[in-house]
């Protein structure tokens, strides 16, 4: 498909960890299939350990894979490494902006690493430094720079050959929300400018404002992936949030609402159990009584319309809120 | 020409980077300078008694510090941890560069350091009465220069995989002792006993020193300058190796 501009079919890598007799072999990722269309923000959203990074390493030719095979920006992962990396673009988690040199000389060594003449390169530098606003600390060493001038040094390092596909690995980590909608602007101004964007976050609510489609990995295994709005969509109504004050009410109470026909699925989360229900409004006060008549008290009982959150936790039986500490 | 010229853009950075902290140019020099001038004079009153004629101490002395210094190049992957903690390693390898480019790069700012290094040595060590040729000081530096290569590319390929100082400090240090002390360096390998010859003959850089010092006595036909250069041009190739495959293994 011509608007296809990642994809790889079963995709995976295993690590041996150990030798002889305790050698171990991980998992890490098991057979991933992603399809990124042309032009789209695409999040890849996953807890701690789910195999994220890792396919993150594979796509930005940073590390083999295992097995399977992909096709990046057009060109063959395996086989012609060097072309895809000519096309996409990577912001690292880690940031990756050379701290002993200005942002000026920062982009002109990137630019010229991809190729870019000097006198074309100047011409970028100056370019970009304007447009993520450095003008004033540009010509600073970049060891100086606040956590959100860095990352907007990096987010430039990263488009500085306007790539067509670029990779944002945890973009507004540690950012102020200040900065967190300052960076947002900038990534749907690069989709409309007709970059393709994969984007791994934390922040569920950046996943949800930003990308058109979410794929979630755990265990190394994709569980989900459509827009945010059909994922929520698929998990039902509503979501009524009873926290219990220890496990054993949770369960009593598990079981007490297991009977009722309204109730689609329930999951628990600590102390907490989640109904997803139709018609929230009405049964809450259902739900109640039955807790009241079996004498469990709660600590707090809410209904929220599901969010990527929910979707989350159904899908990994985690919040990603907790991960993020 | 797109290769070299990313070496040459890359090794320049390097460059700059180390001229902000010239400190270092002094910190790998000093180990050597101290012996030279805190240790050699106490051969050269042992040579007055037996050991050696006083005129050879020098000649005989300074090979060795300068191989001393080559081996000093193992702790160049300090410096480097930090930058592959910062991802500007990650961020150089997904941009076209090539792997061995970075590397090269790498460590031609090493050896840059490790000639400075040397040239201001043997300015010192001519205080001291060193009489050796152009083409024997000429040799001895290349010398001395394959093995920076091989100790920096080791330093960058431990680095890369275990990407933490303290383990680097634990394995350099653990190397390095031996070797330097089973490589002659303080005092020729001819005066030990028999097992200490035998296990010398196990480190490369004892071929490196034997050869370095007939170089300096200006015996260049001598098997040992042969040995010399070809067991350092193989450890060269293997640590470049190795380095480039660390790279390539990096992003664990």
């Amino acid at each position: 498909m011509s608007d296809t501009i990642l994809q790889t079919k079963n995709l995976s890598k295993t690590f041996s960890s150990g030798r002889g007799k305790k050698k171990k072999d991980v998992e890490a990722v098991k057979g991933v299939d992603l399809e990124v269309k042309q032009g789209e923000i695409f999040g890849f959203l996953g807890p701690n350990g789910a195999g994220k990074s890792t396919t993150l390493n594979i796509l930005t030719t940073l590390l083999a894979p295992s097995n399977g095979a992909a096709t990046v920006a057009g060109y063959d992962l395996l086989r012609e490494p060097k072309k895809v990396r000519e096309q996409i673009g990577y912001v690292s988690q880690a940031g990756g902006a050379d701290t002993a040199s200005n942002a000026f000389e920062n982009l002109l060594l990137q630019a010229r690493l991809y190729g870019i003449s000097k006198v074309q390169a100047q011409q970028k530098a100056k370019e970009l430094v304007e447009r993520f606003q450095m003008t004033e600390f540009a010509q600073r060493e970049a060891s100086t720079y606040s956590g959100g001038q860095k990352r907007r040094l990096e987010l430039a390092l990263g488009i500085v050959h306007q790539p067509k596909l670029v990779f944002l690995d945890e973009p507004t980590t540690g950012l102020d929300p200040q900065s967190r909608a300052y960076f947002w602007g900038e990534i749907a101004r690069l989709k409309k400018e007709g970059m393709t964007i994969f984007l791994t976050t934390h922040y569920l609510e950046e996943a949800d404002n930003l990308c058109d489609r979410v794929a979630i990995i755990d265990h190394g295994t994709i569980v989900a992936l459509d827009s945010p709005l059909q994922l929520k969509r698929e998990i039902g109504g509503e979501t009524i949030a009873v926290d219990f004050l220890n496990e054993k009410d949770r369960e009593q109470a598990k079981t007490l609402f297991g009977n009722l026909k309204a109730v689609q699925k329930i999951y628990p989360q600590d102390n907490k159990l989640h109904l997803v229900v139709q018609d929230g409004e009405s049964l809450i006060a259902e739900v109640l009584r039955m807790l009241d008549k079996e004498h469990i008290s709660i600590q707090t009982i809410g209904l929220s319309r599901p969010s990527l959150d929910d979707v989350f936790l159904q899908k990994t039986g985690r919040s990603l809120r907790e991960e993020k500490k | 020409m797109k290769k070299l010229q990313d070496i040459f853009l890359l090794f320049k950075r390097h460059l700059k980077k180390a001229l902000r902290t010239p400190i270092w140019l002094f910190i790998g020099l000093s180990q050597p300078v101290l012996y030279l001038l805190l240790y050699m004079p106490l051969l050269k009153n042992m040579g007055a008694t037996s050991l050696l004629p006083t005129a050879e101490i020098v000649r005989v002395f300074v090979p060795g510090m300068l191989v001393i210094m080559g081996m000093g190049s193992l702790f160049a992957g300090f410096s480097f941890i930090d930058e592959i903690r910062q991802g500007i390693i990650s961020r150089w390898l997904v941009t076209p560069t090539g792997r061995v480019g970075l590397i090269l790069s790498l460590v031609m700012n090493q050896l840059l350091t490790l000639f400075l290094q040397s040239c201001i040595l043997l300015i010192i060590a001519l205080f001291f009465g060193l009489h050796v040729s152009l083409v024997g000081i000429i040799l001895t530096l290349v010398l001395i220069l394959f093995i920076g290569i091989t100790m920096s590319s080791f330093s960058y390929a431990i680095s890369l995989s275990v990407k933490d100082e303290g383990i680097l400090a634990s394995i350099t240090n653990t190397f390095y002792l031996p070797m330097m002390l089973l490589s002659g360096i303080m005092l020729p390998i001819s005066f030990a006993p028999n097992w200490i010859k035998n296990m010398a003959l196990f480190n490369p850089f004892y071929y490196a020193v034997e050869a370095s010092r007939c170089l300096f006595a200006a015996d260049y036909g001598n098997i040992m300058v042969v040995k010399g250069f070809a067991v350092m041009i193989a450890f060269t190739l293997l640590s470049l190796w190795l380095a480039v495959r660390a790279l390539n293994k990096m992003a664990v």
